[in-house]
């Protein structure tokens, strides 16, 4: 089975080291939600996934990507 | 801690203390037979199971609503919890079906005891409610 990665944690720090409590405001989630996808704990629905990437302002897979058991990134 | 994680610890407390209480006035005010006799004593224990139902039941609905403080998490972690109730609910149930066939074989079941039934079952779902919501988060947090 695959599993979906993010780059959340890195973005927050290229976008002028944005604090979770202020990406889970724009995202429109708690700041535990944000701390559990950054340590890969939790899958987002595509709605907060989305909502996630729109906070970024970039598009959805630049913020997720999805590994497959064999280890290519989609 | 989460907020609905907060409160499910504050719900599990507030349930233990809540049956602490109930056995402790059903035992001061005289047990079971007093309990068929005494019509204020039987109010008193109808006002502390529907007025620690409603703080129960409170706790929890109050934020719920709130979408700044339960998010898709929260109320993944939230809809599992019954499966934990359910259990909880079917155990305690075995044992009272068990335990009232067996005392009772062949005579009518008082009905202190279904009262009693009852209240036990309401209190096992309120515990196994808040636990549920408790290991659901542990479990989100270690497994993922």
């Amino acid at each position: 089975m695959g599993k979906v990665k993010n780059r959340i944690r890195r973005l927050r720090f290229d976008q002028d080291e944005m604090t979770q409590d202020e990406l889970a405001n724009k995202a429109g989630c708690t700041r535990q939600t944000i701390i559990a996808l950054e340590q890969g704990k939790y899958v987002p629905s595509i709605e907060l996934a989305f909502r996630i990437a729109r906070a970024f302002n970039i598009p959805l897979e630049e913020v997720f990507q999805y590994e497959d058991s064999q280890g290519g990134v989609k | 801690m989460a907020p609905l994680q907060k409160r499910a610890f504050y719900g599990l407390i507030f349930s233990i203390a809540w049956v602490i209480a109930m056995v402790a006035v059903f035992i001061l005010k005289g047990g079971a037979n007093a309990f068929d006799e005494d019509q204020s004593f039987r109010l008193i224990m109808d006002s502390i199971w529907v007025g620690g139902l409603i703080v129960y039941l409170a706790l929890f609905y109050t934020i719920l609503r709130k979408s700044k403080l339960v998010d898709e998490r929260d109320k993944l972690i939230y809809d599992r919890s019954p499966r934990a109730q359910w259990l909880a609910v079917i155990f305690a149930l075995v044992a009272w079906i068990i335990g009232l066939s067996e005392g009772f074989r062949g005579q009518g079941v008082p009905t202190v005891y279904l009262y009693l039934m009852f209240f036990t079952i309401l209190s096992v779902s309120s515990i196994a409610g808040s636990i549920g919501i408790l290991v659901g988060y542990w479990r989100m947090n270690r497994n993922g």
